[in-house]
């Protein structure tokens, strides 16, 4: 009955076990994969919507809202220069389908980094063991909204703990960033307001010519511009190290 | 005497404890998988144009492709799959990557309820899928190949991870062209995240990719996605003219019109437009700024498949929500807002 009951746990998802000092470990300890390093996002999907700016009013593939889609036709880049508001494709929710490489590092034991050298912009997924939007909500308090607003993020640990066959540890990571400033899901001004979620599963996979790809599951849901949650996926192949890390300044118009 | 027996008590509860976590650990790889059974919808959030209406003549957009793939490509007319012999050429293992249907899997169990294989059905244009999961090794460089292709699987994790070779002559995406050889295999990764399944596909063709094609897609799970067993590319003659007449509709090398569609049409330099590998990292912008500049506006497909909204195989919420008009209509388009945002009349 013991053996059944643990079975079925075993199966069950949830956040890293516990230490066997009795606390938990850190995000950091807790890995089951590295998730660190130089990646290039490969823009295999959506070229012409995500390497260039589309025409204005190309909202092809966006479910938005009739007011989402007024907000989109009015799109004027010189108003957002003017306004000093360069980076609104390069927030959060923008940002990751962008023509970007990525940094990720460990800032510390429970806060991954993530930096982009597009727009030269830095999220930090705070490992919290919990997962949700309101808890990013908690996490963030009060606080000012940020271009890359506040994210909360849990290990994922796959069937039997995360260790499969052969001792291998699997498991994924799970995200949920909120407190966005208002930012573009497209470069030519499709918008995503301040109360727009992102909930992202992160998975790695090795190929077995040691090439690795970082694959982000990416959900943008917002009540204000979408009628649906915006449902894409975004590969990133891992590059030996940081020699083509290109930064650049956000563009309102390129 | 007291302690004595005590001792072999925890003894023997350390041995059952032992016991327990031994059975546990030796059955973990039996569990350690996902239940994929059951149907999925297509979200199709990324290239909505290719998997809704379909791909425009000539573009080669991301895509990583040899000077041969290329060449042979734009070879390509679409009288060509009108012909009998080659309308099954869509039919490749993992187009489901590149089309509007949903798909339903489910497994195949022996008589100890062990998985022996994963199923994924196919449609009109797809064979169904067998992924044999009892660890059969794959079949002579030299057996048949076929429209499904063979398939092996193993559980990563979370992850079930597919090594796919045997695969006839096909195209690579929805169809207009580009090539992919019999000797192109596929790695390919399914993983389920509650009620969203990502499928990533890696292609190799070592004639006419010149690097690994990367395509990831988002599934979700809907009762109601199945789109019924038609899992034979049936064939007809579509043009008479050319039944019986030996024909094969193509264009000679240097005089398909459309070669330059994408150029034209959306401003794309050359090496974008035709699959140059160069063209799908970030660095390429170096070579396009200043050099790319946006079309004037927006003329085709700006909202999605928006004739087909309302109507059987329209994509549900892609279409523009135009506030209730119905269609996309100029009233909508035409408005324009002032320097405060409010909006302004139409010009006439």
């Amino acid at each position: 009955m013991a053996v059944l009951a643990l079975n079925v746990s075993a199966q069950g998802r949830g956040a890293a076990p516990a230490g066997r000092a009795g606390g938990p470990p850190s995000a950091r300890a807790a890995a089951p994969f590295d998730p660190t390093g130089y990646w290039v996002a490969i823009i295999s999907e959506d070229w012409r919507w995500r390497m260039v700016t589309p025409a204005k009013g190309d909202v092809v593939s966006i479910p938005l809202s009739p007011e989402g889609l007024r907000v989109a036709e009015a799109w004027d880049p010189a108003k957002d220069e003017a306004a000093g508001e360069q980076c609104k494709a390069y927030g959060a929710a923008g940002l990751m389908r962008g023509p970007t490489r990525l940094h990720i590092t460990w800032q510390d034991d429970n806060t991954l980094k993530i930096e982009s050298d597009y727009g030269q912009q830095t999220r930090l997924l705070r490992f919290t063991g919990v997962s949700g939007a309101s808890e990013a909500g908690r996490a963030g308090g009060a606080g000012a909204k940020t271009w890359q607003g506040v994210t909360t993020a849990q290990w994922v640990m796959a069937a039997g703990g995360g260790r499969g066959r052969g001792g291998a540890r699997h498991g994924s990571i799970k995200s949920v960033t909120t407190q966005m400033r208002p930012g573009y899901l497209r470069k030519n001004g499709v918008p995503y307001s301040d109360r727009a979620t992102m909930t992202e599963y992160w998975d790695l996979h090795t190929e077995t010519n040691g090439d690795q790809y970082l694959v982000d599951t990416n959900v943008v849901d917002d009540p204000v511009y979408l009628q649906t949650p915006w449902i894409t996926s975004l590969h990133f192949k891992k590059e030996k190290d940081g020699s083509k890390w290109d930064p650049s300044t956000c563009d309102a118009r390129f | 005497m007291g302690s004595l027996n005590l001792r072999r008590e925890v003894l023997a509860m350390r041995r059952i404890v032992f016991l327990a976590f031994g059975a546990l650990a030796m059955s973990v790889p039996a569990f350690a998988q996902i239940e994929l059974t059951g149907s999925y919808s297509p979200i199709l959030y990324e290239d909505y144009i290719e998997r809704g209406p379909g791909s425009d003549l000539g573009d080669f957009t991301g895509m990583p492709m040899t000077d041969e793939g290329r060449a042979k490509a734009l070879l390509y007319t679409s009288n060509l799959p009108s012909t009998v012999e080659r309308q099954c050429l869509a039919q490749a293992p993992w187009v489901l990557q590149y089309r509007p249907l949903g798909m339903r899997i489910w497994s195949e169990v022996d008589k100890d309820d062990k998985v022996v294989a994963w199923k994924i059905e196919g449609d009109y244009l797809r064979d169904t899928l067998t992924i044999w999961m009892d660890g059969r090794p794959e079949p002579s460089p030299n057996a048949l190949s076929t429209a499904a292709g063979f398939s092996t699987g193993k559980w990563e994790g979370d992850t079930l991870t597919i090594h796919t070779t045997h695969v006839k002559t096909t195209w690579i995406r929805r169809g207009n062209g580009i090539p992919a050889s019999d000797q192109t295999s596929y790695w390919v990764h399914i993983t389920r995240h509650d009620d969203l399944l990502t499928v990533v596909t890696i292609q190799e063709d070592p004639f006419y990719l010149s690097e690994p094609h990367v395509v990831s897609r988002v599934f979700k799970f809907d009762p109601r996605a199945n789109q019924g067993g038609r899992t034979i590319c049936n064939t007809a003659n579509e043009i008479p003219r050319l039944e019986d007449s030996g024909i094969v509709p193509h264009y000679l090398p240097g005089q398909n019109p459309e070669a330059d569609f994408m150029m034209r049409t959306y401003n794309l330099p050359k090496e974008a437009a035709l699959g140059y590998a160069e063209s799908l990292y970030p660095e390429y912008r170096h070579k396009l700024k200043g050099v790319y500049t946006p079309p004037a506006s927006c003329g085709r497909y700006c909202c999605g498949w928006i004739e087909r909204q309302g109507l059987p195989g329209a994509a549900p919420g892609l279409s523009c929500n135009d506030g209730g008009l119905g269609t996309l209509n100029p009233v909508v388009r035409g408005k324009s807002s002032d320097s405060e945002g409010k909006e302004t009349p139409a010009k006439k």
